[in-house]
């Protein structure tokens, strides 16, 4: 069984992605900081990262530029998710080393699609 | 019937009350409990409320919450992080230290320089003195560096008890046969006595992490332990320890904290490093 | 070689000598991060440094020392720092605002004065903030900010903040209004989740 870590510091919102991902079959981590992400993501396998962009002590650019430092998680897919819509915040979020970018709220479907993509099945 | 599934329902923890009680705790104290913990979550839970006369979950936790002293609060982590001490408690974070990040914190140092190692709180000795037994048996290296193991704690009372370093069948019931023969002196009634070099070589003091101008005394530490300490502290002395941590290191220098304990709440300032054997936290390089 | 026990005077019993606080409002502006850290750390034990250090904060760009900063800010405490703090909701740096955020987390009866004002402003992302601000369940009064959010907020990212808070804090007497968010905003999966959720945990304990 495939492992989404969900990144979030909303409650809510962790719960919410936690069915969404549940419902497909993954197994579900969740983590409220990047920091908390990176403890997590260091001491078990993930085949997939949803990140929250806005978080407190650690956002979601920060964890993904230090995954993409640290060897055992420079390959895992990322999805990045933020409430803000523009090309600067995109962009952004693919410098850092996200692999795939989504506004909130996401598209249930296409999350959904590009989740069991990126994470090569559920 | 009413009656009798309400009575039914007071003896257990519903999923959504331990859902609730779960946030709630790690709001408090940094420590998640994953739903792998739930029968012992569950028993601890239970046990609380019927020492303390509730006989509903949603009582206790009202009660519990709201409480102005914290008292229960208090209680309520002792029995879920079953805080005792022994020797080699969580032995794989010195192995850790041993294998690993002695080694690495080595490098950094110059021909002569020694290794420092700050344990707090002392609590009644096991852990400096679990330090110390570990690098003598499992750090080859100590045959060329010198290691200087200092403890705090704020009792003073405590620490007396640990310079004489004399511990029950129980608490060095982990330690193998061998090792307890090499170091300690059997005493009578089960107890025994560590060795005086090793009572020598530990320097205690005694620290309050309060007391800002006492705290910049700690200085030029590679490694600190500070573990199932700081999930008593509220949000801002957690804060606050951190920095003081921040600055009794040296770069590079690393934290041990808990096995269920996490920095994620406290501080940004460490890395999260991965070892094979444990995570430590890390103060930037440079 | 081995274990060595350091003599107590050595250093821990060392007297530190304490700088003036002049040395130190000058040592903010050193070149060096290292001395910026620790004159901010020293400066902690001093209430009329607060504007100072306020001030320092939005152009520090170390972020050992900007952690120093909140730390001390944090300590000291009172009136003026939660007004200066309150300002930073506005910047633009996310990460300097979310460390104000997390201060004021910590100053409850502090921030229980602005937090009308708060909840009102014209900006829905201080209106967000706030509620952030609200995260750590320690003031009394805050479920029934957070009830009021649901009654008069507009915004669906304002009302998704507080329904997520709700879940947590809420209590028996807000099943109404949280049900009634609903209604407004039909076509929000997430909110209907979030909600159902709420008064799920709001009902069973």
């Amino acid at each position: 069984m495939k492992k989404i870590l969900i990144v979030d510091d909303a409650l809510t919102v962790r719960l919410y992605h936690r069915q969404l991902m549940e419902t497909l079959g993954f197994e579900v981590g969740e983590a409220e900081n990047g920091i908390e992400a990176l403890e997590r993501g260091l001491s078990e396998h993930f085949d997939l990262f949803l990140v929250d962009v806005n978080m407190p002590k650690m956002d979601g650019y920060r964890l993904v530029e230090e995954m993409r430092q640290e060897p055992s998680l420079a390959a895992t897919p990322v999805i990045m998710i933020s409430t803000e819509e523009s090309e600067q915040d995109r962009e952004k979020a693919y410098l850092s080393g996200a692999n795939f970018y989504v506004v909130k709220p996401a598209d249930v479907s296409e999350l959904q699609t590009y989740a069991t993509l990126l994470a090569g099945g559920a | 019937m009413l009656a009798a599934s309400v009575a039914e329902r007071d003896g257990t923890i519903s999923d959504v009350e331990f859902e609730r009680f779960r946030d709630f705790f790690y709001r408090k104290t940094g420590i998640r409990f994953e739903n792998n913990k739930r029968y012992f979550v569950d028993k601890r839970l239970l046990e609380r409320m019927q020492q303390t006369g509730h006989e509903s979950f949603r009582s206790y936790f009202t009660f519990m919450r709201f409480q102005a002293s914290r008292d229960e609060l208090q209680e309520l982590i002792n029995s879920m992080t079953v805080n005792e001490t022994y020797f080699f408690r969580e032995e794989y974070q010195f192995k850790c230290m041993v294998d690993e990040l002695l080694n690495e914190v080595v490098r950094h140092k110059s021909p002569g320089e020694s290794i420092r190692i700050w344990s707090l709180p002392s609590s009644s000795g096991e852990e400096p003195y679990s330090i110390a037994l570990y690098l003598l048996e499992h750090w080859p290296l100590l045959a060329k560096v010198d290691v200087e193991i200092c403890s705090s704690d704020i009792d003073s009372k405590i620490l007396q008890s640990c310079r004489k370093g004399i511990y029950s069948q129980r608490s060095v019931k982990q330690l193998p046969k061998a090792l307890l023969k090499r170091h300690f002196k059997p005493l009578s009634g089960d107890r025994f006595q560590i060795d005086r070099e090793l009572r020598e070589s530990i320097q205690f003091t005694q620290a309050n992490l309060n007391d800002a101008t006492q705290m910049r005394r700690y200085r030029n530490f590679d490694l600190i332990f500070c573990r199932n300490l700081l999930i008593y502290f509220d949000d801002a002395s957690r804060r606050q320890a951190a920095e003081l941590f921040y600055d009794a290191l040296n770069p590079g220098g690393f934290i041990f904290l808990g096995h269920s304990e996490s920095m994620s709440r406290i501080s940004s300032l460490f890395s999260v490093r991965k070892f094979s054997k444990a995570l430590a936290y890390q103060k930037p390089l440079r | 070689m081995g274990l060595r026990k350091r003599a107590v005077e050595d250093e821990l019993e060392t007297v530190v000598l304490e700088r003036g606080y002049e040395t130190l409002l000058l040592a903010l502006r050193s070149e060096s991060a290292l001395n910026r850290r620790d004159a901010v750390r020293e400066l902690s034990a001093y209430p009329q440094a607060v504007t100072d250090l306020l001030n320092t904060l939005t152009s520090e760009p170390e972020h050992a020392v900007r952690e120093a900063l909140l730390g001390a800010l944090q300590q000291l405490g009172g009136e003026p720092v939660v007004a200066g703090l309150i300002t930073l909701l506005r910047s633009e740096d996310a990460v300097l605002r979310n460390g104000a955020i997390e201060v004021l987390q910590t100053m409850p009866e502090g921030v229980a004065l602005h937090m009308l004002e708060l909840l009102n402003d014209r900006d829905s992302d201080v209106r967000i903030f706030a509620i952030d601000i609200l995260q750590q369940l320690a003031h009394p009064q805050a479920p029934e900010w957070l009830l009021s959010v649901l009654k008069d907020e507009t915004h669906i990212n304002v009302v998704s903040t507080a329904v997520d808070r709700l879940a947590e804090v809420g209590r028996a007497e807000m099943v109404p209004e949280l049900m009634a968010i609903k209604q407004r905003f039909p076509k929000e999966a997430y909110l209907a989740f979030a909600v159902d959720l709420a008064c799920r945990r709001i009902e069973e304990v």
